[in-house]
């Protein structure tokens, strides 16, 4: 477990140390129910986010692949054999169920144009950082174009500030492939990105 | 190795700057819910081993309960039923009871709703039965034509018998459809089902097929984006006799997301044939830490299983 810099374990209200996480990893095995809600209340946003920003800010989807990641952690906790770090697991956890999210409802993927995307972009509500919202908007409206293969390394990368190691065991390929993706996924991202400024500044 | 820039083209945005969004209150309350009613599963009586004393006990206590049964069963409560709406055509029932069977025409779509875990799109030229609405369990029998699953609930609560298997639900949505000898294909679409016909089982994940044949049960899953030719070889291997040239195709048309449909052939084929599907297997996706080739070639089944998890997030 990470212990700075990280939204696995901060940015939750959840500052988990490594026994902590020993502890409750165990308790869930035993098949306790407090130790679960810990370990949910520890990782639920983080999740939930990593999934919002995979499913084109879909909160359905991301709400339906939360409560799968969890359902799965909780059934698939005894193959956790601790060799890797907890993290490490949630995060292929995170990464298979969205895949496999995405696969599902690959007729309702949506590679959007930039007129929409800049619909979906425009900020909802009018708080004091909305300039920020509004970045964020488009950058997610961005991810959004991203095909899934491309969109989930950046989503780790700079949502979870995950290393290309880290990326790579997440989604079970290597370094170098995480590279390549994620080189790709910056063009498409500045592309998309030029187009929405673009489109936000004709409005 | 040439590393993509450190900072993304995200403008003033940083990395690991992105909001965290906050997961709203209503996934913990159906995560319970999923919980407690894995919970209800988990409290079933399981049988006991009895003494021949205890037994004759049993018996008698049994004769002298017939009684009072006979009287229960005269005032019984309604059997529990489950509600039916009309998709399409003139399907006239609002509900099925335990027993009952409800059977569509050419022209007619319904929707059943499986507790409060389901629904079942019943597609024209079905004939279905409610067998258990329990609270462990939830079954249906299939006695031909198509229907359509989607359930949230715990693995193995909800089952649909089928002339020639079983599929069992592991969290998912799915089609299934079959014809009155038990010819059929299962298709999931949404998590996994386990097909089981006199102990033997093919798991079927989402994305994937799996055919049924009267007396053999379910075949080997596969893909649906497969080759036409292993989807053939797969055919004429479970239910024809395409033996040896068949296995060639299948081993020879594999990628790596077919390692489903060859984990199910290590347990399938003959055991000289074993060795070149394993081969095949790891020349595809190394063999994970843990597994142990000769335990495989054994056919182990905490070692089939091991794989298989692996594998899996090839699936």
């Amino acid at each position: 477990m990470k212990k700075s810099g990280r939204r696995a374990v901060q940015g939750n209200g959840a500052n988990l140390s490594d026994l902590e996480i020993n502890e409750i990893v165990e308790g869930c095995r035993r098949g306790d129910r407090e130790a679960f809600r810990a370990i949910y209340e520890a990782y639920k946003d983080k999740v939930y986010s990593i999934a919002l920003y995979f499913f084109h800010g879909d909160q359905t989807e991301a709400g339906d692949a939360t409560q799968q990641v969890f359902l799965k952690l909780l059934t698939s906790i005894g193959s956790f054999r601790g060799d890797s770090e907890f993290s490490t697991w949630l995060h292929r956890l995170v990464v298979n169920t969205c895949l496999d999210g995405s696969r599902r409802s690959k007729s309702r993927e949506r590679f959007a144009e930039p007129e929409e995307m800049a619909r979906i972009a425009d900020p909802a509500s009018q708080g004091e950082d909305m300039e920020r919202q509004e970045v964020a908007g488009r950058v997610q409206a961005a991810l959004s174009s991203l095909p899934p293969k491309l969109r989930m390394p950046v989503v780790l990368r700079y949502f979870e500030e995950l290393s290309y190691a880290e990326v790579g065991q997440a989604l079970q390929c290597s370094a170098g492939t995480v590279a390549s993706r994620l080189n790709k996924g910056h063009k498409l991202l500045a592309e998309k990105l030029a187009k929405l400024r673009e489109v936000a500044t004709r409005r | 190795m040439k590393m993509p820039d450190e900072k993304p083209p995200l403008g003033p945005i940083e990395p690991g700057q992105l909001p965290l969004e906050k997961a709203p209150d209503a996934i913990w309350r159906s995560i319970e819910a999923a919980l407690d009613a894995r919970d209800v599963r988990d409290t079933r009586v399981l049988p006991r081993r009895t003494s021949l004393f205890a037994a004759w006990q049993w018996a008698a206590a049994s004769v002298l309960t017939i009684g009072a049964v006979g009287a229960w069963y005269a005032t019984r409560p309604e059997l529990p039923s489950w509600q039916v709406s009309r998709l399409e055509g003139s399907a006239a029932v609002d509900k099925i009871k335990v027993g009952d069977w409800l059977q569509t025409d050419g022209n007619s779509r319904a929707r059943i709703t499986v507790g409060d875990i389901g629904v079942v799109d019943v597609e024209p030229n079905t004939r279905i039965r409610l067998v258990a609405a329990s609270p462990t369990e939830h079954r249906l029998t299939l006695a031909r034509g198509e229907i359509s699953a989607t359930v949230s609930a715990p693995p193995r609560l909800f089952l649909v018998d089928t002339p020639a298997s079983t599929a069992v639900d592991l969290g998912c949505a799915y089609k299934i459809k079959t014809d009155e000898s038990g010819d059929g294909v299962l298709r999931v679409t949404s998590g996994w089902v386990s097909l089981e016909w006199k102990g033997r089982e093919s798991l079927v994940p989402a994305g994937a097929n799996c055919r049924t044949r009267s007396g053999t049960g379910p075949g080997t899953p596969y893909f649906d984006d497969a080759s036409e030719s292993l989807q053939q070889a797969l055919a004429a291997f479970d239910f024809g006799k395409g033996g040896e040239e068949s296995l060639g195709t299948i081993l020879l048309q594999a990628r790596v997301r077919d390692t489903l449909s060859l984990w199910h052939l290590l347990s399938r084929v003959e055991p000289r044939d074993r060795v070149r599907v394993v081969d095949r297997m790891v020349d595809l996706v190394p063999l994970p830490t843990g597994v142990a080739r000769e335990r495989a070639l054994q056919l182990d089944p905490a070692t089939l299983k091991s794989w298989r998890e692996e594998l899996a997030w090839k699936w």
